[in-house]
């Protein structure tokens, strides 16, 4: 490739990512300054002064400023919920997969295709009756309507984790029925250990689907010790005392950390994952 | 199947039985065995919260019957809805008056008539108008826990001399104008520096514009949003675009902060008058206690002099949803939180004025708002209204509220968008008698 | 023979009994739901009392209901503009990351951070970045003497932000048409350069046909993704504020059953949005197939 053309795409490449990350290092800057300096003109990008105490203040419950917003609480159920949530979609999606990819029954490939017709079904339209049904089961106020569901399965990760128990050779299995492997012996002690890549795609998109869910929490949590980190960053704005800006900013950063956290870590496996999942 | 797999189901049942239980445990109510425990759900956190907790302590002192809890929910007239719903409802929920039509009419709430005469508690005992707001189509569907009057605040370093008085300060919308013209000032480029006022701030009552110039929303058995009233006030909003410039206006009010902050418009000396309600008085003193202001009645138009000294009274309120599970006891609690004695601890400390028609002297002389003498006054009167009694409240909010929208936007004229709003809300409204009223 | 026909019918129940937890699931919590929403659109359903049926009604009321009219073009225009202009940047984005240059993981990573931000916070951050008076976008525009438009409070112009937002967010799409250039066989570049074909002619001759299934699966899901867009205009533009002009379908839905108390209203509205859909997505995989290349089988 020609000196030019890199440079180019180099110069190109440095504009957008810092396009891209202007808001974020504007949440990092403004969660950081005094409460007077978030709402100055013109915008102010390095505060007068850092108060890495914000930090603190974002997550204690302090009556005078922040009135009741347990953080350290909202953010224990939060991982709650996600940890249950990705332990089920984990274990039911490569089962159901696996069965898609590599056993055969009838009507399989019928029902796969139905399987892939209800990604289609947009959410609000389900949003009504599966609100009642958790009414009549008594789950409304409780966690099960945020985590049961994940047991079940989900399209788009059965979809992901079937394409990529495909690309497995057939012959693998074979060599193990003819050692004598039951179906199930095969799939735990020689197809799962392959699929580490997808199953941490999976697992990262369940999880950061879960650690962000907003509407989930909204419809089905009710008393506010049980609320969600998404709704606990909303307590902050709808404070009656004043929005506390800069800590609502360095509130919405520590609860951004965890995620990229293990996006940092799991970037390799997650990236291999795509590239050999049926995605594209 | 491996030793590795079987020991990871079993850890994963482990967990999920954990799961199981812990999420139950986060969400079951703590029960006391020798008192009746209920449960409050109220809309108020921080300070509003603090005070009504205190309150809720000195009951569960007085006497060793009746244990309350108090829970603070947000959105909680629809998590209540909800509950309700699900059959597993509060005791007592901390609403607001223009929820208890909606309610009544969907049978989600308890009638508190007789319960409350039991009590002593009757018409006598409160403020017309906030009676008014409690009772719909015969029956008392809430009590108040603390309510609140509007009126115009001022603040008199931004108006000259001849305006800076109570008395002095133009009573009618005509003279307002006048004033806003005088008074307001823009920068070099056109915008906007200081507003004399601005309809839409703070923007929480546009259902009320038609009423300030004499328009009924609710007319029998009819919904009328498209009045003459209504169009003269209307009217009047949009000449405010006019006046300043619609795009300057949208900027200008871009740059207001919270309403409880220091950048909030009044206090940063944006506008120089602005209707807000009694517990404004709270803000001020915290974000901007060396302001220079007073509170007048909110204007009447100069034809209408019958209008003068009207307000809009609003209110918290405590009721009872239907499947409760120990209605007698939250009504000992309500009951409680009406004592003349106890409302007025709590209306205090709220900054707000007192629903009942007796007022004790102490009350208002150690208010903490200077002019609570005023907001009581007004809250009296015959002419203070409230959010029309229809259970389609909130539609008939909504739209207003976007017709507003589409006058100070510029997008359309008044008659458009008011007969734009009457059209939707008809249909709405016969969908709603037949559907829900005829059954 | 009889062993192996032993073997495939308990291969087969075996199959059933993998697949059982997605069966059961698919059941309780897709055609359960879908049914009975349309069961529900035909009643009136405030959830505090049973529902009761009213035939058509929901339906002739939203044949003229001018605010689902309003709400559904909100959505089909905010469609419209952000799901052409995320692919485009996720593309280019992808094609840039592509080139190999140095750096590329902590590039990949900065573009791929914003879909990580949970939608509570974005809607504040971006209250911030587009208000025009202290906010980020139009203060920088200002500094070089170009007045940005009123994002927040002028009709025209409030369904943007909700466009660039999305084009923000483009980064898990962006991850996913990486991986499909990078499947694309450098042979076919080759032999492109030899024809003497210069990067536009390239791209469309060559990488986007060879990406065109990735593509169609970003486009629908893109689409479906528009129709339930709710937290971040819901917390931006209440009421789709100013004057509905960002009022989106999942909103006015979401209004009509937790807040107006008309469920079965709400349903029938699912419904009509869900035969759209489906109408969509048939016509962009017929329209694909003229386009669209597979690769082998």
């Amino acid at each position: 490739m020609s000196l030019n053309r890199k440079a180019a795409a180099h110069i190109a490449l440095v504009v957008l990512s810092l396009i891209f990350f202007m808001p974020l290092l504007w949440m990092l800057s403004t969660s950081v300054k005094p409460i007077e300096e978030t709402m100055k003109t013109p915008p102010q990008w390095i505060p007068s002064q850092f108060l890495w105490g914000n930090y603190p203040k974002a997550i204690e419950y302090r009556k005078e400023e922040l009135g009741y917003i347990p953080f350290l609480v909202y953010a224990r159920n939060t991982l709650l919920v996600t940890v249950l949530t990705v332990m089920g979609a984990v274990i039911s999606n490569t089962l159901v997969a696996y069965s898609f990819a590599r056993m055969k029954w009838k009507g399989r490939d019928l029902f796969f295709g139905v399987t892939l017709a209800t990604m289609m079904v947009p959410f609000p339209v389900t949003m009504v009756p599966t609100f009642s049904l958790f009414k009549w089961l008594g789950w409304v106020g409780t966690y099960r309507p945020l985590w049961v569901p994940a047991f079940f399965g989900g399209a788009f990760s059965i979809f992901l984790l079937r394409q990529f128990f495909r690309t497995i050779p057939m012959e693998l299995s074979e060599a193990a029925k003819i050692d004598g492997a039951s179906e199930v012996q095969t799939f735990f002690d020689v197809i799962l250990p392959l699929a580490r890549p997808a199953v941490a795609v999976v697992a990262l998109f369940t999880f950061m689907g879960t650690w962000n869910d907003f509407l989930g929490p909204l419809i089905y949590l009710v008393d506010q010790n049980t609320f969600t980190l998404s709704q606990g960053l909303q307590a902050y704005q709808t404070q009656h005392g004043g929005t506390p800006w800069n800590l609502l900013m360095a509130a919405s950063c520590l609860v951004i950390l965890p995620v990229m956290v293990v996006f940092f870590l799991a970037q390799k496996v997650f990236i291999q994952g795509i590239a050999t999942s049926g995605l594209k | 199947m491996t030793i590795k797999g079987a020991v990871l189901v079993l850890v994963g049942a482990a967990v999920l039985l954990t799961a199981f239980t812990l999420s139950e445990a986060v969400v079951s109510r703590a029960a006391k065995k020798d008192r009746v425990t209920i449960l409050y759900w109220e809309k108020w956190t921080g300070d509003e919260g603090e005070e009504m907790r205190k309150t809720v302590n000195f009951f569960n002192a007085s006497q060793n019957k009746i244990f309350v809890k108090y829970l603070s929910i947000s959105s909680v007239d629809q998590k209540t809805m909800l509950a309700t719903a699900g059959g597993n409802p509060p005791d007592v929920a901390g609403l607001w008056a223009n929820n208890l039509c909606q309610l009544s009419d969907a049978k989600a709430v308890i009638d508190l008539t007789d319960l409350a005469r039991e009590k002593g508690i009757t018409e006598a005992t409160y403020i017309p108008a906030y009676w008014d707001e409690m009772t719909y189509r015969g029956g008392l569907w809430g009590l108040p826990s603390t309510p609140a009057s509007i009126a115009m605040h001022v603040n008199r370093d931004l108006v000259p001399k001849e305006y800076a008085t109570p008395e002095t300060f133009p009573q009618t919308f005509e003279a307002l104008d006048a004033m806003v013209d005088k008074i307001s000032k823009k920068g070099k480029d056109g915008s906007l520096v200081m507003a004399g006022f601005l309809p839409g701030e703070p923007g929480w009552w546009h259902w009320a514009w038609p009423s300030w110039f004499g328009g009924k929303l609710v007319d029998g058995d009819k919904i009328t949003i498209d009045t003459p009233e209504a169009e003269r006030a209307f009217e009047w909003i949009a000449k405010y675009g006019k006046r300043f410039g619609i795009s300057q206006v949208q900027s200008f009010s871009s740059g207001f902060g919270n309403f409880a902050s220091p950048q909030d418009a009044f206090m940063s000396g944006k506008v120089a008058s602005e209707i807000h309600g009694v517990y404004k008085a709270n803000y001020i003193r915290i974000y901007s206690p060396k302001m220079n202001w007073f509170a007048v009645p909110f204007p009447h138009p100069e034809n209408r002099p019958d209008l003068a000294g009207q307000t809009v009274v609003d209110s918290d309120v405590l009721c009872i949803p239907r499947g409760a599970k120990h209605p007698k006891e939250a009504f000992e609690f309500i009951a409680y939180v009406q004592r003349q004695d106890v409302m007025e601890r709590l209306c205090s400390a709220h900054g707000k004025n007192s629903p009942l028609a007796k007022v004790s002297e102490k009350f208002l002389k150690n208010h903490p708002n200077k002019f609570i003498r005023l907001f009581d006054e007004l809250a009296r009167s015959p002419l203070a209204f409230h959010t029309p009694k229809t259970g389609i409240f909130k539609q008939v909010s909504d739209e207003i509220t976007n017709a507003y929208q589409e006058v100070s936007t510029g997008g359309k004229t008044p008659k458009e968008a008011l007969s734009g709003a009457q059209k939707r809300i008809d249909g709405l409204w016969a969908t709603y008698q037949v559907q829900v009223l005829k059954k | 023979m009889r062993k192996e026909e032993k073997r495939a019918s308990r291969d087969g129940w075996i199959g059933v009994l993998f697949a059982l937890p997605w069966i059961i699931g698919f059941l309780l919590f897709t055609s359960y739901p879908l049914i009975a929403s349309l069961c529900y659109s035909f009643t009136n359903y405030s959830v505090l009392r049973p529902p009761s049926y009213v035939g058509l009604a929901n339906f002739k009321e939203l044949a003229g209901d001018e605010v689902f009219r309003k709400s559904m073009g909100n959505t089909i225009l905010y469609a419209v503009g952000a799901v052409p202009l995320s692919a485009v940047m996720a593309i280019g984005l992808a094609m840039l990351l592509n080139m190999k240059v140095k750096g590329m993981a902590f590039y990949r990573t900065m573009f791929f951070l914003p879909s990580l931000v949970p939608q509570i916070a974005m809607g504040t951050l971006f209250l911030w970045v587009f208000n025009s008076d202290y906010g980020l976008l139009n203060n920088m525009f200002k500094a070089v003497g170009i007045s940005l438009p009123n994002w927040l409070g002028d009709p025209l112009w409030s369904k943007w932000t909700l466009i660039l937002i999305a084009v923000w967010g483009c980064g898990q799409a962006m991850i996913i048409y990486l991986a499909g250039l990078q499947d694309v066989p450098v042979s076919l570049y080759e032999a492109a350069e030899l024809d003497g074909a210069k990067l536009w002619a390239k791209t469309r001759h060559v990488t986007l046909p060879m990406i065109s299934p990735v593509i169609l699966f970003n486009v629908v899901m893109g689409i479906i993704g528009a129709v339930q867009t709710f937290a971040i205009p819901q917390l931006m533009f209440p009421g789709g504020a100013p004057a509905r002009s960002t009022y989106m379908f999942a909103m006015y839905l979401y209004d009509n059953a937790f807040q107006n108390q008309r469920m079965g209203y709400a349903s029938a509205m699912g419904w009509v949005m869900f035969v759209i859909i489906l109408a969509l997505t048939l016509i962009s995989l017929k329209l694909s197939e003229k386009h669209v290349h597979y690769e082998g089988g």
